[in-house]
C-alpha cells in the first residue's frame, strides 16, 4: 500500500518536472542570499519519505507529523535553509546542515516524542540529499 | 570490543558510477553492532550508510591517534550519535541512543576500525564486483 502510495507519488513528480526550486534568503548575507538556490529533487524527497514520512516503518529515524506534504516539505526546508544555523558537514561529508527549531511540533524524535527542529543536508550542489525532525 | 555490521539486503544500483554521495547516503545501507564490555551500543535500524560509517570511524580513530579531545559520529538519517572521547591513551564511547559509557583503548578501537573496513570492502567487492571500479569506494575504504 504505502509502496504504491510512494510510487504514485513518485511518478506525479517526474510528470510535475522532477525538481522543485526555491530560492531562500540567506540569513547572514543578502549578498549571497540572491545566489542561494536549494533543490528538493524528486529523488531526495524518496529518500525522505522512505525513512521519515509518518508511514515510514525504519526504525531509528526522526517522523513527520501525520498531515505532511511535499509542499509543506518544501516550506520547512525553505525555512530551515534561510533561518537556521548552518554547520559544514562532518568527518569528510560533502555539503552543509542546516538546523533551524520551529517552536512546534513537527513531527516525533527517534524516541517518539515531539520534535520542533528540523536538520537538512545540502549538498555542495545546493541540493538537498535528507531532511528530518529531531 | 565487538564492532561489526549487517547489511540489509541486496540492492541494485550501478556501482561503478555511483557518486561519493550514494555512497555515504543511499547504498550498502545495514545495521551497525557495537559492544563494549557489557554495553551494547548498536544501532539495528536497517538505514544505517554502512560505507559512511567505516569512513567516518575511520576519520575519527585517525584523528584520535593525533590528539585528545573528542570526535562524534552523527548518523545521516537522526540526531542520534556516538562519541569518542580520547584520555591517554584510552576512549570513553558515549551514544545519545543507549545510557552509559565504555571504555576501550586507542590501539584496539583501531584495529577494530581497521577490521570492519576490510571486512565491509571485502563483502561488498565480493557481491558488486563493478564497485571495485568506483574511485570514491577506493577512496572510502582506503586501508592505511
Amino acid at each position: 500500500m504505502r509502496r504504491s502510495f510512494l510510487g504514485v507519488l513518485s511518478l506525479f513528480l517526474l510528470l510535475m518536472g522532477g525538481l522543485a526550486v526555491f530560492q531562500p534568503a540567506a540569513k547572514a548575507d543578502p549578498a549571497q542570499s540572491e545566489q542561494m538556490q536549494v533543490t528538493l529533487t524528486s529523488r531526495a524527497l524518496r529518500h525522505i519519505m522512505e525513512r521519515h514520512w509518518p508511514d515510514s516503518p525504519a526504525s531509528g529515524a526522526g517522523k513527520f507529523q501525520a498531515g505532511i506534504t511535499p509542499n509543506i516539505l518544501r516550506d520547512l526546508i525553505n525555512e530551515s535553509v534561510r533561518d537556521g544555523r548552518a554547520r559544514p558537514n562532518t568527518h569528510g561529508r560533502p555539503g552543509t546542515i542546516y538546523e533551524y527549531d520551529f517552536q512546534r511540533p513537527i513531527g516525533t524524535t527517534i524516541d517518539g516524542g515531539p520534535a520542533s527542529r528540523l536538520r537538512v543536508v545540502v549538498n555542495n550542489r545546493n541540493e538537498v540529499i535528507t531532511a528530518f525532525p529531531f | 570490543m565487538h564492532l561489526d555490521y549487517r547489511l540489509t539486503g541486496p540492492e541494485t544500483s550501478n556501482w561503478s558510477s555511483a557518486t561519493e554521495e550514494d555512497l555515504r547516503y543511499r547504498l550498502a545501507l545495514g545495521d551497525l553492532i557495537s559492544q563494549i564490555g557489557d554495553h551494547d551500543f548498536s544501532a539495528p535500524w536497517g538505514w544505517i550508510p554502512l560505507i559512511d560509517l567505516a569512513a567516518s570511524f575511520a576519520a575519527i580513530a585517525g584523528k584520535l591517534q593525533h590528539a585528545t579531545g573528542s570526535e562524534t559520529f552523527e548518523f545521516t538519517e537522526s540526531d542520534a550519535w556516538i562519541r569518542f572521547k580520547r584520555h591517554g591513551h584510552d576512549v570513553t564511547v558515549t551514544t545519545s541512543y543507549q545510557p552509559g559509557s565504555a571504555e576501550i583503548n586507542l590501539p584496539e578501537l583501531t584495529a577494530k576500525v581497521r577490521q570492519l573496513q576490510e571486512k565491509l570492502k571485502t563483502e561488498l567487492t565480493t557481491k558488486y564486483p563493478e564497485i571495485r571500479s568506483n574511485q570514491h569506494f577506493g577512496r572510502l575504504l582506503k586501508i592505511g
